[in-house]
């Protein structure tokens, strides 16, 4: 329920930059992996969700995450488990959005994953399908720890915020036609594999957890304009040392242990 | 031989005939080879190869099926350019459906030299786990055209195959029954295998597939499964020292 410290006029401006934000790395030689975190990071920020989640489906048609709010390695446990069972791959199928108001009640449909769930502290869940005409290519997951549906106007600007990166993601390279959609997932899905490896690079150099690893990778990429898979790359094979990353201290943030 | 009337029943057996070929006494080259045959069958291509490529200088090209695709190969590895180097560098298929009507600025002498050969089309596919770059898979047809979107779905599964035999090949000797048991989500395996792959990296300044490879034996040794041994690593319950060789 972070929007709610936004009143008015200063919600209206955050999403404002928001989308802002988002048109503008998609106009730049932007790296998807890097819009996606931007993405799922606003929709925590901006929206009625405490976790967000962006699933893509690779060529076997099976969902893998792409990016999710936090690393926490909990969470990602989640998202590992809606591979097989819940909203998301129901979304998924079906392409249809997928509201879950109290994820209790849902038990006898999903009931590992209502237990999960449930133990991080989640008590519904939307999944919004990213469609790109008649195709689905995965799906936009938000946990709330309230239960309830989400208020109408979020969820319009969660469709919003998926198309948009559903156009992002298809748009990495012009389409030249249909297939290149199969290919650019399965970039985006190695993507990943490589920023997990690096993060695991991180964690070790600096004795960081996995989210603070990430963080620490993104702060670079950003501030030294890079692409956040290539730093990822760079660091895997030792083209980058990682004490070069965690030299560049993010400002007011002093360094601080791991914390699990 | 692949079902090519039922691509789904024909993929699993495949998997299941490549497993199989990794365990037996060739080390895997037979897995390698199967893969190939795999392609030429469900993909409607004249030719394909598959290299093994640590740089531009080292490669190795383990499977040609014919005349036409040695000489790509071989003319790609002389030159140090062509489509299977530009896959393998930008981690991208490189996709010509049209090579004739293609200007071709990434590997443009390579473009004039098989400018003879009868090749309409060529693809070329980089195998790749993450940041491990293991090589790449060329396929040609003599008449140009598009790969239809089955295909391109069908090359990929073929490439995460090829990704398989290709590492599994490092562990020759090693029993198919146990690479089966976690080789076929290799892939797309859990986060944590990636991450603790990246924690062996940084404590003992090996690469990436060293790390990997390092992670699998010690599976193979203590008898438990990759992502059970990820986990403890991740979450700092093992000790990184026991890693060491």
């Amino acid at each position: 329920m972070n929007h709610l410290a936004y009143s008015g006029a200063t919600r209206e401006t955050r999403l404002l930059q928001a989308f802002v934000e988002l048109t503008d790395t998609l106009v730049a030689d932007y790296d998807i992996a890097d819009v996606l975190h931007q993405l799922v990071a606003n929709c925590v920020e901006l929206l009625d969700a405490d976790a967000a989640g962006l699933m893509l489906s690779d060529q076997r048609g099976n969902l893998a995450l792409l990016a999710s709010s936090s690393e926490n390695t909990r969470l990602l446990e989640l998202f590992q488990l809606e591979r097989s069972q819940g909203p998301c791959v129901d979304c998924f199928h079906t392409g249809e959005l997928i509201v879950v108001e109290d994820i209790a009640a849902a038990a006898d449909r999903w009931p590992q994953f209502a237990l999960r769930a449930a133990a991080e502290g989640f008590r519904s869940v939307h999944a919004v399908p990213l469609q790109l005409r008649r195709q689905t290519i995965g799906a936009l997951n938000l946990f709330d720890t309230e239960t309830g549906p989400m208020d109408p106007q979020d969820l319009r600007v969660a469709r919003a915020l998926a198309d948009t990166a559903t156009i992002g993601i298809l748009q990495e390279r012009a389409i030249r036609r249909g297939e290149v959609l199969t290919e650019q997932l399965q970039t985006a899905l190695n993507n990943r594999i490589t920023i997990e490896q690096a993060k695991g690079v991180l964690a070790h150099a600096g004795d960081l957890d996995m989210d603070q690893a990430f963080q620490r990778l993104r702060h670079y990429a950003r501030s030294t304009s890079a692409r956040l898979s290539e730093i990822a790359h760079h660091l895997v094979t030792g083209a980058l040392q990682p004490q070069v990353i965690l030299d560049r201290q993010p400002i007011g943030d002093g360094p601080s242990p791991r914390t699990d | 031989m692949v079902d090519r009337g039922n691509p789904v029943a024909g993929m699993s057996q495949l998997r299941a005939d490549v497993f199989a070929a990794l365990g037996d006494p060739s080390g895997g080259t037979d897995a390698v080879a199967r893969v190939c045959r795999a392609c030429m069958e469900l993909l409607h291509v004249d030719g394909v190869s598959i290299s093994v490529i640590s740089s531009t200088q080292h490669r190795e090209t383990l499977y040609a099926s014919d005349e036409i695709i040695s000489r790509v190969e071989s003319l790609q590895f002389t030159l140090g350019e062509g489509p299977c180097f530009e896959a393998f560098h930008t981690h991208r298929p490189v996709l010509v459906p049209e090579l004739a009507q293609t200007s071709i600025t990434a590997w443009p002498i390579f473009a004039s030299e098989i400018g003879d050969l009868p090749i309409g089309a060529i693809f070329a596919f980089p195998i790749q786990h993450g940041a491990i770059g293991i090589g790449a898979i060329d396929l040609y047809r003599r008449l140009p055209g598009w790969l239809s979107e089955e295909e391109l779905a069908t090359a990929l599964q073929l490439v995460d195959l090829a990704e398989v035999a290709l590492l599994g090949r490092q562990s020759n000797g090693a029993d198919g029954a146990i690479l089966e048991a976690w080789l076929p989500h290799l892939p797309h395996s859990r986060e944590e295998v990636h991450q603790a792959t990246g924690m062996l990296i940084a404590k003992f300044s090996i690469t990436a597939e060293q790390a990997l490879s390092r992670l699998r034996g010690y599976a193979f040794v203590t008898g438990v499964v990759i992502e059970d041994v990820a986990h403890d690593i991740t979450t700092r319950r093992l000790d990184l020292a026991e890693l060491d060789n």
